[in-house]
C-alpha cells in the first residue's frame, strides 16, 4: 500500500495545497476524519474548522469553511469556500 | 504655409497624448498580468468542481425526487436574463462595441420573447438605460476590483429569481480571453443548470445523503460560472486596452515623425528663401 496520497485543498479562488501526504484531518460535518493512505471512497461535506496535514516536511494547518470533500484512490480533494493560513 | 511655432506645438500635443497612452498602456499590461494569474488561479477548483458534480449526479441519477430540484426545472424559454459583461471605462479599443452589438443581435434572436438584462460593468448598463431596455440589476466596479464573493451575490440575484420562477433561462454574454490579442465572445446558458456529464458511478460511502449533497452543489454551479466570466472578461478587458493604448503610441511616433520632417522641410524652405532674397539683392548691387 502507498504509504502517502495526494491531498488537494482549492478554493474558488485558488489552489492552497497539492502535496503528497501521510495523513489528514477533515473537519466534515458529522465531526472529524482522519485520512490514512488506501481510505475508502468517500463524500461528505465540510464543517469550518482546521485542516491539519502531515506530510514528509512536518506537520501543516489550514483554516478552512464550508465545501465538500472527495475522498478516491489515495485521492483527497478538499473543495473549501473558503481558506487561510492557520 | 504653417508658421514653425504651430508646428512646434503640435508635435508637442501629439508627445504628451503618446505619454498618456504609454502610461495607459503599462498600467493595463500590470493588471493584465494580475487578471491572467487569477484566471489561472481559479481554474483547479472549477475542475474538480465539474468533476464532483459529475460524480454525484452519477450517484442520484435514478433518484426522481431530484427532478423536481427549482434549478434543474425546464421551462419554455418565454423570460430570458442575459448577463452582460462590459467594461466600466472605454478606450479599450473594439471591446465594449463588440460586446454591445452582440448583446443586441442576441436580443434581437430572441424576437417575440421577454429578455431583461443584468448589466456588468458602466459601458453596457449606459448604452442600454438610454434606450429604455429592461435592467433587472446592475453591477459596476468590478473591473477594478472584485473577489468571489461578488460574483456569489450576482449569482444568487439569478438563482432567486430562477427558484421564484420569474424567469425561464439565464445566458451569460462576455469576452473569453484568449491570448492577447484575440478575445472571443461567448454566449453560455447557466441556468437551467445542465446536467453533468455521464460518469461511471462510484461506490462512495456518503456522509450525507447524495441528494443533499447535489442540492448544496447545484447553486454553486451558476456562482463558479458567474466567477469564471467575470476573470475572463476582465483579463480581456485589460487586453484589449493594453493592445489598443499600444496602437495609439505607435500612431503617435509615427504622427510625431511625419510631424517633424514636415517641420524640417519649413525651417530649411525659409532658411533656403532668405539667402535667395541676400543673394539676389547682393547681386542687384553689382
Amino acid at each position: 500500500m502507498a504509504e502517502t496520497f495526494l491531498l488537494e485543498v482549492a478554493t474558488p479562488e485558488r489552489l492552497w495545497v497539492r502535496a503528497q501526504v501521510r495523513e489528514a484531518q477533515i473537519p466534515c460535518r458529522n465531526g472529524y476524519i482522519g485520512v490514512l493512505p488506501g481510505h475508502a471512497a468517500l463524500l461528505s461535506e465540510l464543517a469550518s474548522g482546521r485542516l491539519t496535514y502531515m506530510s514528509e516536511d512536518g506537520n501543516h494547518a489550514l483554516e478552512i469553511s464550508g465545501g465538500w470533500v472527495e475522498v478516491l484512490d489515495d485521492h483527497v480533494r478538499v473543495l473549501a469556500d473558503e481558506a487561510r493560513e492557520a | 504655409m504653417p508658421s514653425l511655432i504651430d508646428l512646434r506645438r503640435r508635435i508637442r500635443s501629439v508627445r504628451n497624448t503618446q505619454q498618456v497612452t504609454k502610461a495607459m498602456k503599462m498600467v493595463s499590461a500590470a493588471k493584465l498580468r494580475r487578471a491572467q494569474d487569477r484566471v489561472l488561479a481559479a481554474r483547479p477548483y472549477a475542475a474538480m468542481y465539474r468533476e464532483l458534480r459529475a460524480r454525484v449526479a452519477a450517484a442520484v441519477a435514478t433518484d426522481e425526487r431530484l427532478a423536481t430540484h427549482p434549478l434543474l426545472a425546464q421551462r419554455p424559454e418565454e423570460r430570458i436574463v442575459l448577463v452582460f459583461f462590459t467594461a466600466d471605462r472605454g478606450l479599450a479599443g473594439a471591446f465594449n462595441t463588440n460586446l454591445i452589438r452582440a448583446a443586441q443581435a442576441f436580443i434581437a434572436e430572441q424576437a417575440g420573447k421577454q429578455v431583461q438584462l443584468v448589466t456588468i460593468g458602466r459601458k453596457g448598463r449606459d448604452f442600454f438605460r438610454k434606450r429604455h431596455f429592461p435592467i433587472a440589476a446592475e453591477y459596476t466596479g468590478f473591473s477594478q476590483k472584485f473577489d468571489y464573493a461578488d460574483a456569489a451575490s450576482v449569482a444568487r440575484f439569478l438563482i432567486e429569481r430562477y427558484a421564484r420562477a420569474e424567469t425561464d433561462a439565464v445566458y451569460l454574454l462576455y469576452n473569453e480571453f484568449k491570448s492577447l490579442i484575440s478575445a472571443r465572445l461567448t454566449t453560455v446558458r447557466v441556468l437551467p443548470v445542465q446536467p453533468a456529464a455521464a460518469v461511471r458511478p462510484v461506490d462512495y460511502i456518503f456522509e450525507q445523503p447524495p441528494r443533499e449533497l447535489l442540492e448544496g452543489l447545484l447553486p454553486r454551479y451558476v456562482e463558479v460560472a458567474v466567477y469564471q466570466a467575470l476573470l475572463e472578461s476582465v483579463a480581456a478587458e485589460h487586453a484589449a486596452r493594453m493592445t489598443a493604448m499600444d496602437q495609439a503610441t505607435n500612431n503617435a511616433a509615427e504622427m510625431i515623425a511625419r510631424l517633424t520632417l514636415y517641420m524640417n522641410r519649413v525651417r530649411q524652405a525659409s532658411i533656403t528663401k532668405e539667402i535667395i532674397e541676400v543673394v539676389s539683392g547682393a547681386e542687384a548691387l553689382e
